[in-house]
């Protein structure tokens, strides 16, 4: 190879690299499918969101480029944390969170995840409550009308609580109101939200704690009913339902975030590209409708509000676990 | 009757243009992608969600519904062709299919296949058009010690499976049950037996894994040592007297078919089951009752029967406690049941009578997809006989690729990959020691499903097994559980019963 040839490459390839390091800096878009990392079973609560968010995204055309929703239900939560701390840096990864990421760190140390440093949190779209719910013909709950009545029983009997398992919220809950009011249940774990509803109704547990959407189906049959909203105030989709802080409960407050997350040592352009994308998607008309209908909160929150709020569901929630044994 | 001016309307609304275009088009993706390795009933609905967006929810759940029907029937032709499950409700179909097809009489598989499928699909449409919310009742009712009793059943049922080596087949269900419990405690949540903490271990052994290495590679090293690659379908014409013949064939599988139809669509109404189990369960069981149960896994009509016959009533039957009670009666359902609620439906014992168009209007299609999927089959049976056609040599490589693809889909992880190929040689080994391996594949399925139904009674019960047994407060789960215990006695002291008998007969 002569000198001159040689010259005419390192002249081509520092053009090229040239030419990159301006495209870098144009706004990021995705070049290839965009995985979304599901960290529960297919058919749950946070599996219904992520895929509403890809059908939003694809029916309206917002992203260039599909995306694909995976489901990595092991270890709750534990393998799709650990699949998306390997793609640090990588920029068509998201994962949507469940409570358990704020859990499964703190239950599983051997995992090695850093809750703070493996991940760029996004935004927060969605919130979720809580109710207690006893079924109408409860052979063991008649008579209980409010959740004052419900406390008064719970005391004196080992009652059955069907639940989603796993340290999962709903156990945390318990252990939070076993604290707050001295009584204790005996808990079951079960399949899904779906399967603890109809395990209340089918007369297996006496309580439950479902969100507003695993019970719908029973509540608007009149097969449930709920005592308490563990919210500020009451949901205009269950109007006759008292919130915790009318009842003079103000502690008796929690919340299932939906949030989204890219992988740690992603650039500023990608934040801001994922960041802007659920933007468009929260403010979809066909999103919000959805999500209000079924009792959900829509409560959008990014940045430094966002890095806030998690630094203090985390720390509420490692409470609760070190309560709990 | 209210009910059948309600069913007459529900076929009309499916003979809507829109929704007729949907319903062929569905069984034809769901064919497809029952046939391929990996690729299930689960995925291709995941997969087709966010398209039914776009169109009304009636249309988009008599769409995904054949999709999930189709992916029933299509299961089999892999299973049958290839050896390989196309899917895991078609694994019990290879015990079988696969011996017959290799004999030669792959038509007479197929055509079992396709109109157990349909005589399946169409007892479970009946029985869900008639008796809709009484059986919703039932599975309310049938909780966990239920549940557990319906699971020592099965198992009682695979003990028979594996032929007179008791002992091997026990071994065999151990080895399934002890895979099973990998991966995730299904109680405390805590990760356990993850070995050499390689994180793939945490998602636990995966069924499909399992059941491709050892029917995919595992059969295809098989067959390369016995025949040195020179592998030759003999009788592949296909004429109206091999028609007649497969037909003809039908005629000892009545039996199959009802154990097939009823068990079926009765595993199917319970939560969390689905085709799988029901699919593997009524193999057994008919096993169990045939008269020449010996003959099973060697190539009986009757064995593609129980298993396809199941499988698709199961399938219809899992829908009911998604539409009446909110709870997927199969994973399948699971996202069925997502995509009602993402269509704005509430799911619920309120939806018969709050949305009948979009009820009746689903079961409607049901009649319709399966008359159409059986034309469709029998139709391309030709077209399905020539994969046979093609040199062993390049069908290896072939369904070598397609194990991998299958093993990889599922999950995407490649860790289950190397899993799959080690249970591939596994396989081989174990077959090559005449050890049975399909009591594994099943006890591997409902291994998670029996373990948790059986420390949930234990949680209610204080740790008392009694809550089995007891008539007076769980009347189902004890009656279960007796008719269990004596189908797990009955292989043992069959043998011990033949001697005593033919001793009297001699002397």
């Amino acid at each position: 190879m002569s000198i001159i040839k040689k010259l005419a490459l390192v002249i081509v390839s520092l053009s090229l690299v040239a030419v990159s390091s301006v495209s870098s800096a144009k706004p990021f878009s995705p070049k290839k499918p965009i995985e979304l990392i599901i960290p529960a079973g297919q058919g749950g609560g946070a599996d219904e969101i992520a895929r509403l968010v890809q059908g939003v995204i694809e029916k309206n055309d917002y992203a260039s480029k599909p995306v694909i929703p995976i489901n990595k239900k092991g270890g709750s939560g534990g393998e799709a944390m650990t699949y998306v701390k390997k793609k640090a840096g990588d920029e068509h990864t998201l994962i949507i969170t469940l409570n358990n990421v704020l859990t499964t760190p703190v239950n599983q140390p051997e995992l090695g995840i850093d809750f703070f440093n493996d991940f760029t949190p996004l935004a927060r779209l969605i919130t979720d409550t809580f109710l207690v719910w006893i079924a109408t013909e409860g052979k063991n709950t008649q008579g209980v009308e409010t959740f004052d009545d419900f406390i008064a029983l719970a005391k004196g009997n080992g009652l059955v609580m069907g639940g989603t398992g796993s340290m999962s919220e709903d156990e945390l809950l318990l252990g939070m109101m076993r604290g707050q009011f001295g009584f204790d249940a005996k808990y079951v774990p079960y399949d899904g939200g779906g399967a603890v509803a109809k395990g209340l109704v089918g007369g297996e547990s006496d309580f439950t704690l479902n969100n507003p959407s695993e019970q719908m189906g029973f509540y608007q049959s009149g097969d449930s009913k709920a005592l308490v909203m563990m919210t500020p105030e009451r949901n205009p989709a269950f109007p006759e339902v008292p919130s915790s802080y009318e009842l003079g409960y103000p502690d008796l407050e929690y919340y299932m975030m939906r949030a989204f997350m890219a992988p740690a040592g992603v650039d500023a352009e990608v934040e801001k590209y994922y960041t802007g994308l659920l933007h468009t998607v929260y403010h979809d008309d066909e999103f919000q409708t959805f999500n209000i209908d079924d009792g959900k909160l829509m409560s959008w929150l990014e940045g430094f509000g966002l890095k806030d709020f998690l630094a203090i569901e985390y720390a509420k929630h490692g409470e609760i676990i070190k309560n709990f044994d | 009757m209210d009910v059948f001016i309600l069913l007459l309307e529900g076929i009309f609304v499916s003979f809507e243009p829109l929704n007729l275009g949907l319903l062929v088009f569905g069984c034809l993706i769901g064919l497809f992608v029952g046939a391929m390795p990996g690729l299930g009933s689960v995925n291709g609905v995941a997969i087709l969600i966010p398209i039914t967006f776009i169109i009304p929810p009636t249309a988009a759940i008599i769409f995904l519904a054949a999709v999930y029907y189709g992916a029933m029937y299509g299961g089999a032709i892999s299973s049958v062709m290839l050896g390989i499950p196309g899917a895991s409700t078609a694994v019990a179909t290879v015990f079988d299919g696969r011996p017959l097809a290799v004999k030669g009489e792959a038509m007479t598989a197929l055509t079992a296949a396709a109109v157990g499928s349909f005589v399946g699909g169409t007892v479970s449409v009946i029985l869900f058009t008639l008796f809709a919310p009484p059986l919703a009742e039932v599975a309310l009712r049938f909780n966990a010690p239920e549940t557990f009793a319906l699971m020592v059943m099965a198992f009682a049922t695979f003990v028979g499976l594996g032929g007179d080596d008791v002992p091997k087949t026990i071994f065999s269900i151990l080895i399934g049950l002890a895979l099973s419990t990998i991966g995730l405690d299904l109680i405390t949540g805590k990760p356990r037996l993850i070995f050499f903490n390689i994180p793939g271990f945490l998602h636990g052994i995966n069924f499909l894994v399992l059941a491709i290495g050892i029917y995919g590679i595992g059969e295809m090293l098989w067959t390369l040592e016995e025949t040195k690659g020179k592998v030759q379908m003999s009788k592949l014409s296909v004429n109206m007297k091999e028609v007649g013949r497969a037909f003809g064939a039908l005629k000892k599988t009545i039996m199959a078919m009802n154990i097939g139809s009823f068990l079926g669509f009765f595993v199917g109404i319970l939560p969390a089951a689905g085709a799988t189990p029901a699919s593997l369960m009524s193999y057994g069981i008919t096993k169990q009752l045939s008269k020449n149960s010996k003959e099973f896994g060697s190539g009986v009509p009757a064995g593609v029967v129980a298993p396809e016959c199941a499988n698709n009533s199961a399938s219809t039957g899992s829908m009911l406690p998604m539409l009446t009670l909110g709870i997927p009666g199969s994973p399948t359902t699971a996202i069925l049941l997502g995509g009602m609620i993402l269509w704005g439906l509430t799911p619920g014992p309120l939806l018969f009578t709050q949305e009948p168009e979009f009820v009746w209007g689903l079961i409607g299609s049901l009649y319709i997809a399966n008359f159409f999927t059986l034309v469709l089959n029998i139709a391309l049976i030709p077209a399905f006989l020539m994969v046979l056609r093609i040199p062993f040599a390049i069908l290896a490589p072939v369904i070598f690729v397609l194990c991998v693809t299958g093993g990889y889909a599922p999950t995407q992880s490649l860790h289950d990959v190397w899993l799959m190929l080690l249970f591939g040689f596994a396989g081989y080994i174990l077959r090559k020691l005449d050890y049975p391996v399909a009591p594994a594949v099943l006890s591997i399925v409902l291994g998670p499903l029996a373990e948790k139904a059986l420390r949930q009674s234990l949680i209610l019960s204080d740790g008392s097994m009694g809550i089995f047994f007891d008539m007076a407060e769980k009347p189902i789960a004890a009656i279960i559980m007796y008719i269990a215990i004596v189908l797990l006695i009955m292989p043992a002291f069959g043998p011990l019963y033949r001697k005593f008998f033919k001793k009297a007969q001699t002397t």
